[in-house]
Protein backbone atom coordinates (compact mmCIF):
# COMPACT_ATOMS: atom_id res chain seq x y z
CA UNK A 1 0.00 0.00 0.00
CA UNK A 2 1.24 3.26 -1.15
CA UNK A 3 1.90 6.20 1.63
CA UNK A 4 1.49 9.33 -0.48
CA UNK A 5 -1.16 10.46 0.86
CA UNK A 6 -1.45 13.75 -0.30
CA UNK A 7 -0.48 13.12 -4.09
CA UNK A 8 -3.94 11.49 -4.46
CA UNK A 9 -5.42 14.30 -2.87
CA UNK A 10 -6.83 15.02 -6.42
CA UNK A 11 -6.68 11.72 -7.81
CA UNK A 12 -9.34 9.84 -5.49
CA UNK A 13 -12.10 12.18 -5.80
CA UNK A 14 -13.79 10.22 -8.24
CA UNK A 15 -13.76 6.97 -6.51
CA UNK A 16 -17.26 6.27 -4.71
CA UNK A 17 -16.18 2.90 -2.47
CA UNK A 18 -13.70 5.29 -0.55
CA UNK A 19 -16.11 8.53 0.17
CA UNK A 20 -16.99 6.41 2.96
CA UNK A 21 -13.59 6.87 4.88
CA UNK A 22 -13.78 9.41 7.47
CA UNK A 23 -12.97 13.16 6.98
CA UNK A 24 -9.77 13.94 8.55
CA UNK A 25 -7.57 11.78 6.01
CA UNK A 26 -7.47 11.57 2.20
CA UNK A 27 -8.33 7.98 1.32
CA UNK A 28 -5.40 6.47 -0.22
CA UNK A 29 -6.39 4.10 -3.73
CA UNK A 30 -5.80 0.09 -3.84
CA UNK A 31 -2.43 -0.73 -5.80
CA UNK A 32 -3.83 -1.05 -9.23
CA UNK A 33 -4.02 2.75 -9.56
CA UNK A 34 -0.15 3.36 -7.86
CA UNK A 35 0.98 3.24 -11.41
CA UNK A 36 -1.24 6.11 -12.93
CA UNK A 37 -0.62 8.19 -10.25
CA UNK A 38 2.94 8.09 -10.26
CA UNK A 39 2.88 9.89 -13.71
CA UNK A 40 1.36 12.93 -11.34
CA UNK A 41 3.70 13.41 -9.03
CA UNK A 42 3.86 17.10 -10.23
CA UNK A 43 0.23 17.84 -8.96
CA UNK A 44 1.72 17.61 -5.81
CA UNK A 45 2.73 21.41 -6.39
CA UNK A 46 -0.55 22.61 -7.10
CA UNK A 47 -1.85 24.92 -4.97
CA UNK A 48 -4.66 24.44 -2.32
CA UNK A 49 -7.79 25.77 -4.09
CA UNK A 50 -7.68 23.66 -6.55
CA UNK A 51 -7.24 20.66 -4.88
CA UNK A 52 -10.32 21.26 -2.90
CA UNK A 53 -12.38 21.65 -5.90
CA UNK A 54 -11.99 18.35 -5.65
CA UNK A 55 -12.83 17.31 -2.88
CA UNK A 56 -17.05 15.84 -1.77
CA UNK A 57 -18.91 18.07 0.16
CA UNK A 58 -18.53 16.92 3.58
CA UNK A 59 -14.69 17.75 3.57
CA UNK A 60 -15.26 21.24 2.04
CA UNK A 61 -17.92 22.15 4.97
CA UNK A 62 -15.40 20.72 7.56
CA UNK A 63 -12.72 22.59 6.15
CA UNK A 64 -14.92 25.92 5.22
CA UNK A 65 -14.70 28.08 2.62
CA UNK A 66 -10.84 28.79 3.52
CA UNK A 67 -8.32 27.06 2.05
CA UNK A 68 -6.37 27.16 5.74
CA UNK A 69 -7.04 24.15 7.70
CA UNK A 70 -5.23 24.24 11.06
CA UNK A 71 -1.94 23.02 11.47
CA UNK A 72 -2.74 19.77 13.97
CA UNK A 73 -5.27 18.58 11.06
CA UNK A 74 -2.94 19.29 8.31
CA UNK A 75 -0.83 17.48 10.42
CA UNK A 76 -3.19 14.83 10.71
CA UNK A 77 -4.19 14.39 6.86
CA UNK A 78 -1.09 14.94 5.63
CA UNK A 79 0.72 12.36 7.89
CA UNK A 80 0.96 9.67 5.22
CA UNK A 81 1.86 6.98 7.99
CA UNK A 82 -1.47 7.63 9.57
CA UNK A 83 -2.95 6.80 6.36
CA UNK A 84 -1.34 3.61 6.12
CA UNK A 85 -2.24 2.93 9.78
CA UNK A 86 -5.84 3.99 9.28
CA UNK A 87 -5.87 1.61 6.08
CA UNK A 88 -4.83 -1.41 7.82
CA UNK A 89 -6.72 -1.21 11.07
CA UNK A 90 -9.83 -0.75 8.83
CA UNK A 91 -8.64 -4.14 6.63
CA UNK A 92 -8.08 -5.84 9.77
CA UNK A 93 -11.00 -5.14 11.30
CA UNK A 94 -13.22 -6.14 7.99
CA UNK A 95 -11.57 -9.00 7.40
CA UNK A 96 -11.97 -10.44 10.90
CA UNK A 97 -15.82 -9.64 10.85
CA UNK A 98 -16.06 -11.35 7.47
CA UNK A 99 -14.18 -14.30 9.24
CA UNK A 100 -15.80 -14.69 12.01
CA UNK A 101 -19.47 -14.13 9.79
CA UNK A 102 -18.09 -16.65 7.31
CA UNK A 103 -17.33 -18.96 10.20
CA UNK A 104 -20.94 -19.50 11.16
CA UNK A 105 -23.37 -21.87 9.52
CA UNK A 106 -26.16 -20.91 7.22
CA UNK A 107 -28.67 -20.79 9.43
CA UNK A 108 -26.78 -18.32 11.75
CA UNK A 109 -26.42 -16.49 8.49
CA UNK A 110 -30.37 -16.37 7.90
CA UNK A 111 -31.18 -15.33 11.59
CA UNK A 112 -27.94 -12.80 11.72
CA UNK A 113 -29.52 -10.93 8.85
CA UNK A 114 -32.93 -11.31 10.76
CA UNK A 115 -32.00 -9.96 13.32
CA UNK A 116 -30.29 -6.93 11.15
CA UNK A 117 -34.07 -6.55 10.53
CA UNK A 118 -34.95 -5.58 13.89
CA UNK A 119 -32.10 -2.78 14.28
CA UNK A 120 -32.89 -0.46 10.92
CA UNK A 121 -34.59 2.58 12.86
CA UNK A 122 -34.15 5.97 12.39
CA UNK A 123 -34.47 8.84 15.31
CA UNK A 124 -38.29 9.58 14.09
CA UNK A 125 -39.35 5.98 14.06
CA UNK A 126 -37.88 5.90 18.00
CA UNK A 127 -39.22 8.91 18.99
CA UNK A 128 -42.79 8.11 17.50
CA UNK A 129 -43.01 4.83 19.12
CA UNK A 130 -41.86 6.02 22.72
CA UNK A 131 -44.81 8.33 22.25
CA UNK A 132 -46.86 5.36 21.15
CA UNK A 133 -46.65 3.40 23.89
CA UNK A 134 -47.03 6.39 26.06
CA UNK A 135 -50.28 7.26 24.64
CA UNK A 136 -51.65 4.65 22.15
CA UNK A 137 -55.07 6.01 22.98
CA UNK A 138 -55.70 8.39 19.12
CA UNK A 139 -57.69 6.88 16.31
CA UNK A 140 -54.74 5.62 13.98
CA UNK A 141 -54.07 2.78 11.55
CA UNK A 142 -52.46 0.00 12.82
CA UNK A 143 -51.47 -2.60 9.83
CA UNK A 144 -47.88 -3.33 9.36
CA UNK A 145 -47.26 -2.24 6.08
CA UNK A 146 -45.79 -5.52 3.55
CA UNK A 147 -43.53 -5.03 0.69
CA UNK A 148 -43.78 -8.22 -1.27
CA UNK A 149 -44.58 -10.78 1.28
CA UNK A 150 -41.40 -9.17 3.62
CA UNK A 151 -42.41 -6.91 6.58
CA UNK A 152 -40.71 -3.29 5.68
CA UNK A 153 -38.14 -2.40 8.01
CA UNK A 154 -38.96 0.00 10.59
CA UNK A 155 -37.25 3.01 9.82
CA UNK A 156 -40.40 3.03 6.70
CA UNK A 157 -43.37 1.96 8.82
CA UNK A 158 -44.06 2.85 12.33
CA UNK A 159 -45.81 -0.25 13.08
CA UNK A 160 -42.90 -2.29 12.70
CA UNK A 161 -41.76 -4.22 15.76
CA UNK A 162 -37.49 -3.28 16.26
CA UNK A 163 -35.24 -4.23 19.08
CA UNK A 164 -33.50 -0.96 19.77
CA UNK A 165 -35.97 0.39 21.89
CA UNK A 166 -36.34 -3.14 23.74
CA UNK A 167 -33.12 -3.44 24.23
CA UNK A 168 -32.09 0.48 25.07
CA UNK A 169 -34.64 0.89 28.18
CA UNK A 170 -33.92 -2.64 29.31
CA UNK A 171 -30.63 -1.15 29.70
CA UNK A 172 -31.84 2.16 31.20
CA UNK A 173 -34.05 0.29 33.62
CA UNK A 174 -31.23 -1.91 35.43
CA UNK A 175 -29.41 2.01 35.38
CA UNK A 176 -32.70 3.35 36.86
CA UNK A 177 -32.75 0.75 39.75
CA UNK A 178 -29.51 1.12 40.33
CA UNK A 179 -30.29 4.80 40.88
CA UNK A 180 -33.81 4.39 43.07
CA UNK A 181 -31.53 2.05 45.62
CA UNK A 182 -28.47 4.48 45.55
CA UNK A 183 -31.03 7.35 47.11
CA UNK A 184 -32.54 4.40 49.54
CA UNK A 185 -28.81 3.54 50.50
CA UNK A 186 -29.10 0.46 49.20
CA UNK A 187 -26.66 0.15 46.33
CA UNK A 188 -23.88 -1.76 45.71
CA UNK A 189 -22.15 -2.57 42.56
CA UNK A 190 -23.52 -5.83 42.37
CA UNK A 191 -27.08 -4.97 42.53
CA UNK A 192 -26.57 -3.62 38.77
CA UNK A 193 -25.09 -6.97 38.06
CA UNK A 194 -28.26 -8.53 39.33
CA UNK A 195 -30.72 -6.35 37.83
CA UNK A 196 -29.06 -7.30 34.24
CA UNK A 197 -28.91 -10.75 35.17
CA UNK A 198 -32.87 -10.98 36.14
CA UNK A 199 -33.70 -8.61 33.25
CA UNK A 200 -32.51 -11.54 30.97
CA UNK A 201 -33.50 -14.64 32.75
CA UNK A 202 -37.30 -12.87 33.54
CA UNK A 203 -37.18 -12.08 29.61
CA UNK A 204 -35.86 -15.66 28.64
CA UNK A 205 -39.05 -17.36 30.87
CA UNK A 206 -41.57 -15.41 29.01
CA UNK A 207 -40.60 -15.96 26.01
CA UNK A 208 -40.35 -19.57 26.68
CA UNK A 209 -44.07 -19.76 28.59
CA UNK A 210 -45.42 -17.72 25.63
CA UNK A 211 -43.45 -19.74 22.72
CA UNK A 212 -44.89 -23.04 24.54
CA UNK A 213 -48.25 -21.38 25.01
CA UNK A 214 -48.48 -20.59 21.14
CA UNK A 215 -47.20 -24.49 20.46
CA UNK A 216 -49.55 -26.13 22.43
CA UNK A 217 -52.70 -24.26 21.60
CA UNK A 218 -51.71 -25.11 18.05
CA UNK A 219 -52.41 -21.41 16.73
CA UNK A 220 -50.83 -20.72 13.58
CA UNK A 221 -50.31 -16.85 12.95
CA UNK A 222 -48.53 -14.50 11.28
CA UNK A 223 -46.15 -13.36 14.49
CA UNK A 224 -42.89 -14.96 14.71
CA UNK A 225 -40.77 -15.61 17.61
CA UNK A 226 -38.57 -12.60 16.91
CA UNK A 227 -41.44 -10.31 16.50
CA UNK A 228 -42.59 -11.58 20.35
CA UNK A 229 -39.57 -10.92 21.53
CA UNK A 230 -39.83 -7.49 20.55
CA UNK A 231 -43.04 -6.85 21.79
CA UNK A 232 -42.28 -8.53 24.90
CA UNK A 233 -39.60 -5.78 25.12
CA UNK A 234 -42.09 -2.58 25.11
CA UNK A 235 -42.83 -3.20 28.65
CA UNK A 236 -39.18 -1.68 29.44
CA UNK A 237 -40.35 1.73 28.69
CA UNK A 238 -43.74 1.90 30.65
CA UNK A 239 -41.31 0.26 33.86
CA UNK A 240 -38.92 3.35 33.48
CA UNK A 241 -41.45 6.07 33.20
CA UNK A 242 -42.71 4.82 36.71
CA UNK A 243 -39.73 4.36 37.99
CA UNK A 244 -38.68 7.64 37.21
CA UNK A 245 -42.53 9.22 38.48
CA UNK A 246 -41.25 7.87 41.87
CA UNK A 247 -38.04 9.07 42.10
CA UNK A 248 -38.85 12.85 40.92
CA UNK A 249 -41.86 12.80 43.46
CA UNK A 250 -41.50 10.42 45.78
CA UNK A 251 -44.52 9.42 46.31
CA UNK A 252 -46.31 6.00 46.63
CA UNK A 253 -49.80 7.74 45.18
CA UNK A 254 -48.01 8.84 41.97
CA UNK A 255 -46.39 6.03 42.17
CA UNK A 256 -49.16 3.53 41.85
CA UNK A 257 -50.90 6.24 39.93
CA UNK A 258 -47.97 5.79 36.87
CA UNK A 259 -47.89 2.28 37.25
CA UNK A 260 -51.99 1.82 36.48
CA UNK A 261 -51.48 4.22 33.63
CA UNK A 262 -48.40 2.62 32.12
CA UNK A 263 -50.38 -1.06 32.43
CA UNK A 264 -53.80 0.37 30.77
CA UNK A 265 -52.01 2.26 28.21
CA UNK A 266 -48.92 -0.85 27.74
CA UNK A 267 -52.33 -3.40 27.25
CA UNK A 268 -54.18 -1.30 25.08
CA UNK A 269 -51.11 -0.39 22.78
CA UNK A 270 -50.45 -4.02 22.83
CA UNK A 271 -54.08 -5.25 22.32
CA UNK A 272 -54.15 -3.11 19.39
CA UNK A 273 -50.57 -4.45 17.63
CA UNK A 274 -51.09 -7.95 18.19
CA UNK A 275 -54.90 -7.85 17.32
CA UNK A 276 -53.96 -8.18 13.41
CA UNK A 277 -51.33 -10.70 13.79
CA UNK A 278 -52.94 -13.42 16.61
CA UNK A 279 -56.27 -13.04 15.63
CA UNK A 280 -57.62 -14.69 11.89
CA UNK A 281 -58.94 -12.73 8.93
CA UNK A 282 -61.88 -11.58 8.43
CA UNK A 283 -62.62 -13.28 5.56
CA UNK A 284 -60.77 -16.00 6.79
CA UNK A 285 -61.08 -19.28 4.98
CA UNK A 286 -61.30 -21.80 8.46
CA UNK A 287 -64.85 -22.32 9.21
CA UNK A 288 -64.11 -25.11 10.68
CA UNK A 289 -61.99 -23.01 13.45
CA UNK A 290 -64.26 -21.53 15.54
CA UNK A 291 -62.42 -23.07 18.69
CA UNK A 292 -58.91 -21.43 17.42
CA UNK A 293 -60.66 -18.31 17.38
CA UNK A 294 -61.51 -18.32 21.10
CA UNK A 295 -58.19 -19.77 21.73
CA UNK A 296 -56.00 -16.90 19.96
CA UNK A 297 -58.32 -14.44 22.04
CA UNK A 298 -57.51 -15.94 24.91
CA UNK A 299 -53.74 -16.42 24.06
CA UNK A 300 -53.66 -12.34 23.38
CA UNK A 301 -55.41 -11.66 26.74
CA UNK A 302 -52.54 -13.61 28.31
CA UNK A 303 -50.10 -11.84 26.83
CA UNK A 304 -51.18 -8.67 27.25
CA UNK A 305 -52.24 -9.51 30.87
CA UNK A 306 -48.51 -10.78 31.23
CA UNK A 307 -47.14 -8.00 30.94
CA UNK A 308 -49.03 -5.25 33.86
CA UNK A 309 -47.97 -8.35 36.17
CA UNK A 310 -44.42 -8.24 35.59
CA UNK A 311 -43.66 -4.68 35.54
CA UNK A 312 -45.53 -4.29 38.62
CA UNK A 313 -43.49 -7.73 40.13
CA UNK A 314 -40.06 -6.15 38.48
CA UNK A 315 -40.62 -2.75 40.17
CA UNK A 316 -42.33 -4.10 43.48
CA UNK A 317 -38.69 -4.54 45.38
CA UNK A 318 -37.28 -1.38 44.40
CA UNK A 319 -40.23 0.71 46.28
CA UNK A 320 -40.52 0.88 49.91
CA UNK A 321 -43.91 2.77 51.42
CA UNK B 1 -35.38 -11.30 43.04
CA UNK B 2 -31.96 -12.94 43.81
CA UNK B 3 -31.98 -14.66 40.40
CA UNK B 4 -29.18 -15.64 38.46
CA UNK B 5 -28.39 -17.47 35.58
CA UNK B 6 -27.67 -21.02 37.55
CA UNK B 7 -31.10 -20.60 38.73
CA UNK B 8 -32.65 -20.48 35.49
CA UNK B 9 -30.17 -23.65 34.06
CA UNK B 10 -30.83 -25.40 37.58
CA UNK B 11 -34.69 -25.32 37.33
CA UNK B 12 -35.00 -25.92 33.38
CA UNK B 13 -32.69 -29.21 34.29
CA UNK B 14 -35.28 -30.08 36.83
CA UNK B 15 -38.28 -29.30 34.60
CA UNK B 16 -36.50 -31.49 31.97
CA UNK B 17 -35.99 -34.17 34.12
CA UNK B 18 -39.28 -34.54 35.15
CA UNK B 19 -40.75 -34.79 31.58
CA UNK B 20 -38.45 -37.28 31.07
CA UNK B 21 -39.35 -39.89 34.12
CA UNK B 22 -43.13 -40.33 33.25
CA UNK B 23 -44.06 -43.30 32.64
CA UNK B 24 -45.27 -44.35 28.98
CA UNK B 25 -48.23 -46.13 30.30
CA UNK B 26 -49.15 -43.51 32.05
CA UNK B 27 -48.48 -40.95 29.06
CA UNK B 28 -50.64 -43.59 26.30
CA UNK B 29 -53.46 -43.89 28.84
CA UNK B 30 -53.78 -40.05 28.88
CA UNK B 31 -54.32 -39.66 25.37
CA UNK B 32 -56.71 -42.53 24.92
CA UNK B 33 -55.71 -44.65 22.18
CA UNK B 34 -56.33 -48.27 22.35
CA UNK B 35 -52.97 -49.51 20.80
CA UNK B 36 -49.69 -48.26 21.34
CA UNK B 37 -47.91 -50.60 19.34
CA UNK B 38 -49.01 -48.86 15.85
CA UNK B 39 -46.61 -46.09 15.48
CA UNK B 40 -49.65 -43.34 13.90
CA UNK B 41 -51.79 -42.98 16.59
CA UNK B 42 -53.42 -40.12 18.39
CA UNK B 43 -53.54 -37.07 15.92
CA UNK B 44 -51.49 -38.23 13.73
CA UNK B 45 -53.93 -39.13 11.07
CA UNK B 46 -55.60 -35.89 11.40
CA UNK B 47 -55.02 -33.26 9.24
CA UNK B 48 -52.78 -30.44 9.92
CA UNK B 49 -54.79 -27.56 10.62
CA UNK B 50 -56.55 -28.55 13.67
CA UNK B 51 -54.46 -31.59 14.63
CA UNK B 52 -55.46 -32.96 18.10
CA UNK B 53 -56.32 -29.74 19.87
CA UNK B 54 -54.32 -29.22 23.19
CA UNK B 55 -54.11 -32.31 24.59
CA UNK B 56 -52.29 -33.74 21.57
CA UNK B 57 -50.19 -31.41 21.22
CA UNK B 58 -48.98 -31.20 24.36
CA UNK B 59 -48.35 -35.26 24.52
CA UNK B 60 -46.63 -35.04 21.33
CA UNK B 61 -44.18 -32.65 22.74
CA UNK B 62 -43.94 -34.89 25.47
CA UNK B 63 -42.96 -37.16 23.55
CA UNK B 64 -40.97 -35.40 21.13
CA UNK B 65 -38.55 -33.81 24.71
CA UNK B 66 -38.50 -37.37 25.80
CA UNK B 67 -36.99 -39.11 22.54
CA UNK B 68 -34.69 -36.31 22.06
CA UNK B 69 -33.57 -35.73 25.68
CA UNK B 70 -32.87 -38.72 27.14
CA UNK B 71 -29.24 -39.50 26.31
CA UNK B 72 -27.66 -35.20 27.02
CA UNK B 73 -29.74 -35.64 30.18
CA UNK B 74 -27.68 -38.25 31.40
CA UNK B 75 -24.47 -35.92 30.61
CA UNK B 76 -26.35 -32.80 32.02
CA UNK B 77 -26.91 -34.48 35.00
CA UNK B 78 -23.74 -36.16 36.04
CA UNK B 79 -21.98 -32.37 35.17
CA UNK B 80 -24.77 -30.71 37.34
CA UNK B 81 -24.12 -32.78 40.15
CA UNK B 82 -19.96 -33.06 40.02
CA UNK B 83 -20.51 -28.85 39.90
CA UNK B 84 -22.90 -29.05 43.26
CA UNK B 85 -20.35 -31.62 44.70
CA UNK B 86 -17.18 -29.67 44.10
CA UNK B 87 -18.79 -25.97 44.65
CA UNK B 88 -21.40 -26.55 46.95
Amino acid sequence: MSSDGPIYRTKNYPHPQQQQSSQFYQPTTPSPQSQASNAHEGDYTVPNPQSHNGFFSPQTAFYGSSNQATSSIEFLSNNPFLNVGFNVVEQGMKDMTDKTINMLPNQMKKSLSSIKYYFAVDQTYVIKKLCLILFPFRPRNWSIGYNADEPVPPRVDTNAPDYYIPLMSAITYVLVAGLVLGIQNRFTPEQLGMHATSVLIWNIIEILILSITFYIFNIQSKLRILDLIAYCGYKYVGMITALSSYLITDSLFIYRLALLYISISLSYFLVKCLRLQILPDIGGSQPYNTNGNTRRIYLLLFVVLLQPLFIWYLTQHLIIP
Amino acid sequence: MGFTLYNLIEAALLCINAVAILSERFLSKLSGNANINYPNVGGYGVDNQNSGGAKQQLLTLIRSVRTVMRIPLIAFNVVTIMFLILFG
